[in-house]
């Protein structure tokens, strides 16, 4: 069997990526956990001393906490088998993505497994996060001194 | 069942009653602030509070005007400023100042509200 025919039988007897299906999950998934930040903004915003400028901070530390538990519990797992990208794509992704390699390598021992896995992943999301903020913050002080756009 | 509920949900969100309250100082201060805010389309709630030279002003414009919203502080500041030139006014956009002006329209105690509106002045610049 050549390479051909063999890549025309898999092609066949591969069931079709249902495409629609695995968006319409991620939508919902990621819009739930999105609608439950944002009645938590609405909470800090309304029974602490926040504005909607200053609440960013807390809000994402309080889902980054919350899915950090939901990862430890095993929860956050069938979470994301279900949900696909909508569970990575907010923040609490990226906690789940650091909590989880720090336990699958807790083995290891503290310094090697734990502290040099955790980042495994989420490193890549800091590098490129600051990287491209970088680039963002210099491509809006070219526009202010050009004077097309206010701070 | 739950079609019924985004669609009653979705027509709720679109009424376009604007709401907007004044805590009465003098009448002919707090009518024209009312026609001021009126004329902005965008906005569709509106709190102004009066305490001694002090004019506070929350809006709510419709969420998808986010991205504008300093541009639309500045305007409303500006034509505030121009018919109020006695008052030290505060104009924002921000929900936690409008959720706040909320309870000081019934406030009576004028030393209390001079209070709150320092305060509320101060985090309005808070920027993290």
């Amino acid at each position: 069997m050549d390479q051909q025919k063999y890549q025309e039988i898999e092609q066949q007897i591969t069931p079709p990526t249902p495409y629609l299906k695995n968006v319409a999950k991620a939508f919902l998934v990621g819009g739930i956990i999105c609608t439950i930040g944002h009645a938590i903004t609405y909470f800090y915003i309304i029974f602490f001393d926040f504005t909607e400028t200053t609440v960013g901070n807390p809000t994402a530390a309080t889902v980054i906490l919350i899915a950090m538990l939901l990862t430890g519990l095993g929860l956050y797992r069938k979470i994301g088998q279900f949900g696909g990208a909508g569970s990575a794509v907010p923040v609490s992704g990226f906690s789940n993505a650091v909590v989880s390699a720090a336990i699958e390598h807790r083995t290891e021992g503290y310094v090697l497994g734990v502290g040099g896995n955790m980042f495994k992943l989420a490193g890549s999301v800091i590098l490129f996060g600051v990287a491209s903020a970088f680039v963002v913050s210099l491509m809006k002080l070219i526009l202010v001194t050009m004077g097309v756009i206010e701070w | 069942m739950g079609f019924v509920l985004f669609v009653s949900l979705v027509l709720v969100g679109c009424n376009d009653e604007k709401t907007i309250e004044v805590n009465e100082m003098n009448e002919t201060d707090a009518s024209e602030v009312k026609g001021i805010i009126e004329n902005y389309k965008d906005i569709y709630g509106g709190r102004a509070i009066f305490v001694d030279d002090q004019l506070l002003v929350a809006v709510q414009s419709k969420p998808w005007l986010d991205y504008r919203k300093t541009k639309l502080e500045k305007k409303l500041k500006n034509e505030l400023e121009e018919r109020f030139p006695n008052y030290d006014v505060t104009v924002s956009a921000d929900f936690k100042l409008y959720f706040e002006a909320e309870k000081l329209l019934d406030e009576e105690d004028e030393e209390k509200v001079a209070k709150k509106v320092e305060k509320l002045k101060k985090l309005k610049e808070e920027e993290t």
